[in-house]
């Protein structure tokens, strides 16, 4: 089943054009890796996923509903708008930044959406809440403000905010890219967790060794444009773009 | 001492009436502030363009000129006011606008991470506003808003410019009725003991709420 | 075109009283910026009578209102024999106020100055008022410009507070002329006056602050 399709994406920042016609399928309980330079719109192609920028052209479907379509595409978005709400709750994003909520400790942080969004009753929630920030190995942290977390207990109470929404699909924006060195395998703990659990998952990440242990397909941006759509051995082993030799040997 | 005694009564009356434009005035202006700021950030154009020319304007001319304006003007385009309504909505509409433009900074300073990160989870535009980032605002604006209410707890003194007879007022004619200054010193008192306790408790304040920071 | 024929006629009264409130304004900032900031060096180190007087005088005249204080000079004084011309009271309480709020000002300024500073001036072999007058001074005033920029545009609206006790400002004379003409227009020319002035003037710190703050 196809989970996500983006069909010939193009996304403009001014005059900056940012994808360049960038197509791409996700299917149900495969973990996708992007990888690629700064600034070579891996980013970007994940927050148009989930709209959180608009596409200024090309079809975004999930989960078989159309629910974005700019540009002279010839196809309507069928989804409505409480569908393409529904859409979001179906997709967990984790940031680079974390975004936790400030005012609010970890458990509380993790309960708002469910109670918010999905009305849920407070009781369900917190148990809900609760078994996700087990997982994460945070349970103890529940009435910690986010000030009092380190880096990577920020973002393990991100996925699990993340996580108590039941989401079909799990976008990582670079989840570990703000984090200290030492901090980086607690949060890679947690989505390989979540990768044995079968868990649909777009990772952006400059963590190649991490990427190649886990994903099912390996995305490899270079300005603007997707060069490099493979498995992670023939990706790692035999790249085909010179690009690409060049990138992994700057990285590896 | 027996004199203080003796106009004590009068005092305390002038306070009573201080106080109550000034906690009727606190009350008042959150509402609106919260709401003009909201506008500012967030409403079409149009409402945009008149919160900018509200804040402008009340914020560039004197309450005293707001307040005989309101008090005195009106009047003149057949709309008599009562005395306290008349301070009411001056100091509302003036401290209004001072708090609008400091909640505006306040919702302008949170990042927009918690703008996109409500947003993924499924929260509307205003779920987002009231349960992620007013409350975040509320908490970063405090200081700025304590000032402010202290600020204007000094400016209901201006009321005895419109001949209300507050603690101002009350003091100054009791010294020009009995010529002894002795009215003023116990009004002072009184002033400096209440802004002192309104800083102690909005000290306070900002402690309890910025646990979290 | 009445309304414009009456502004004019009305024009030279208003004018008037700006220059009052001009006049007024200036002698404030005149001595309220060098009493603050002395004040502020005194809080901050001088010994403990001065700093408890200074201490007291912030607080009692940032605690009560500045319409009370004028009134104090005013109406109080005259009753223990003190008299002043209207101008030289005025301008006296103005002065105290604002030098009270501005202590304060320069006082944080001054104490947000990290402690490296007075270090690395003392490495240097500087003597303490060195230290303060060509280190700490000079970093604290363009700390603090923002805050002093802001109470210097409050002080234009404060300056309406004349109208109350009596002197012939800006304020007092459009209230003076609408209750002769009961016309409404000198209050809207008095409006657009302290506008264009307070706008100015926030225009104006605004290029002073971009500015002074070139080096942070």
């Amino acid at each position: 089943m196809t989970m996500i399709r983006m069909s010939n994406i193009h996304k403009y920042f001014g005059s900056l054009h940012v994808l360049k016609g960038v197509s791409l399928e996700v299917n149900k309980g495969e973990i996708v890796s992007v990888i690629g330079p700064s600034g070579s719109g891996k980013s970007t192609l994940l927050r148009c996923m989930n709209q959180l920028e608009k596409i200024d052209g090309g079809i975004l479907e999930i989960e078989g509903l159309v629910v974005e379509a700019a540009g002279n595409v010839g196809v309507k978005v069928s989804a409505s708008q409480q569908q393409v709400r529904d859409t979001y709750r179906k997709m967990g994003m984790v940031f680079q930044s974390f975004n936790l909520f400030p005012h609010m400790t970890a458990l509380e942080n993790v309960i708002e959406a469910p109670i918010t969004v999905n009305k849920m009753a407070k009781t369900d929630a917190v148990k809900i809440a609760e078994r996700q920030l087990a997982k994460v190995g945070l349970l103890d942290k529940k009435d910690t403000y986010p000030s009092k977390l380190s880096g990577g207990q920020k973002q393990r109470v991100a996925i699990a905010r993340a996580l108590a929404m039941d989401p079909d699909i799990m976008l990582f924006d670079e989840p570990t890219s703000a984090l200290d060195p030492e901090l980086v395998g607690e949060v890679l703990g947690v989505i390989k967790k979540l990768a044995e659990e079968h868990m649909t998952m777009l990772i952006v990440t400059h963590e190649m060794g991490f990427a190649r242990e886990i994903s099912d397909r390996i995305i490899f941006m270079d300005n603007g444009e997707i060069l490099e759509d493979a498995s992670p051995k023939e990706f790692f082993e035999k790249p085909r773009h010179p690009r690409i030799k060049t990138f992994l040997e700057k990285m590896l | 001492m027996d004199y203080v005694l003796t106009i004590l009564p009068v005092l305390l009356k002038g306070l009573q009436l201080s106080l109550t434009v000034y906690v009727m005035v606190m009350f008042l202006i959150f509402p609106l502030a919260i709401l003009a700021a909201i506008g500012k950030v967030a409403g079409p154009q149009l409402i945009k363009k008149i919160l900018f020319l509200y804040t402008w304007i009340w914020r560039g001319t004197p309450l005293l000129l707001q307040l005989f304006f309101i008090y005195f003007g009106l009047p003149y385009f057949g709309i008599k006011l009562s005395p306290l309504t008349s301070v009411i909505i001056a100091f509302v509409l003036n401290v209004g606008a001072y708090e609008t433009e400091i909640i505006r900074a306040g919702i302008e300073s949170i990042d927009k991470g918690q703008y996109e990160a409500a947003k993924a989870l499924g929260m509307t535009y205003p779920q987002t506003m009231r349960r992620i980032i007013i409350p975040q605002t509320i908490r970063r604006v405090l200081p700025a808003t304590c000032s402010e209410a202290i600020l204007t707890f000094k400016d209901t003194a201006l009321v005895a410019a419109i001949g209300m007879g507050d603690l101002l007022r009350s003091a100054k004619e009791v010294v020009t009725t009995d010529f002894k200054i002795t009215a003023f010193f116990v009004a002072f008192a009184i002033y400096l003991m209440i802004s002192s306790i309104l800083v102690q408790l909005f000290t306070r304040m900002e402690k309890k709420y910025s646990i979290y920071e | 075109m009445d309304h414009l024929d009456y502004v004019l006629k009305i024009l030279p009264f208003i004018l008037s009283g700006l220059k009052l409130t001009a006049k007024i304004y200036v002698a404030t900032l005149i001595f309220a910026l060098p009493l603050g900031l002395l004040a502020a060096i005194g809080k901050v180190t001088g010994p403990k009578i001065i700093k408890s007087i200074l201490f007291l005088y912030t607080w009692i005249w940032r605690g009560t209102p500045l319409l009370f204080q004028l009134f104090f000079m005013y109406y109080a004084l005259p009753v223990i024999g003190i008299r002043f011309s209207p101008f030289v009271a005025a301008t006296v309480a103005y002065v105290l106020n604002y030098g009270a709020y501005l202590t304060e000002i320069f006082r944080g300024g001054i104490e947000s100055i990290e402690k490296g500073q007075y270090e690395a001036a003392k490495a240097l072999g500087m003597t303490y008022p060195q230290t303060m007058r060509r280190i700490i001074i000079p970093q604290t005033v363009r700390r603090v410009l923002p805050p002093i920029c802001s109470e210097a545009v409050n002080l234009v609206k404060d300056t309406a507070l004349l109208a109350v006790v009596g002197m012939p400002d800006l304020l007092r004379i459009a209230t003076q002329i609408f209750t002769r003409d009961f016309n409404i227009i000198p209050f809207i020319v008095a409006f657009v006056l302290y506008l264009i002035i307070s706008s100015v003037l926030v225009k104006l710190f605004g290029k002073l602050e971009k500015m002074h703050s070139i080096y942070e």
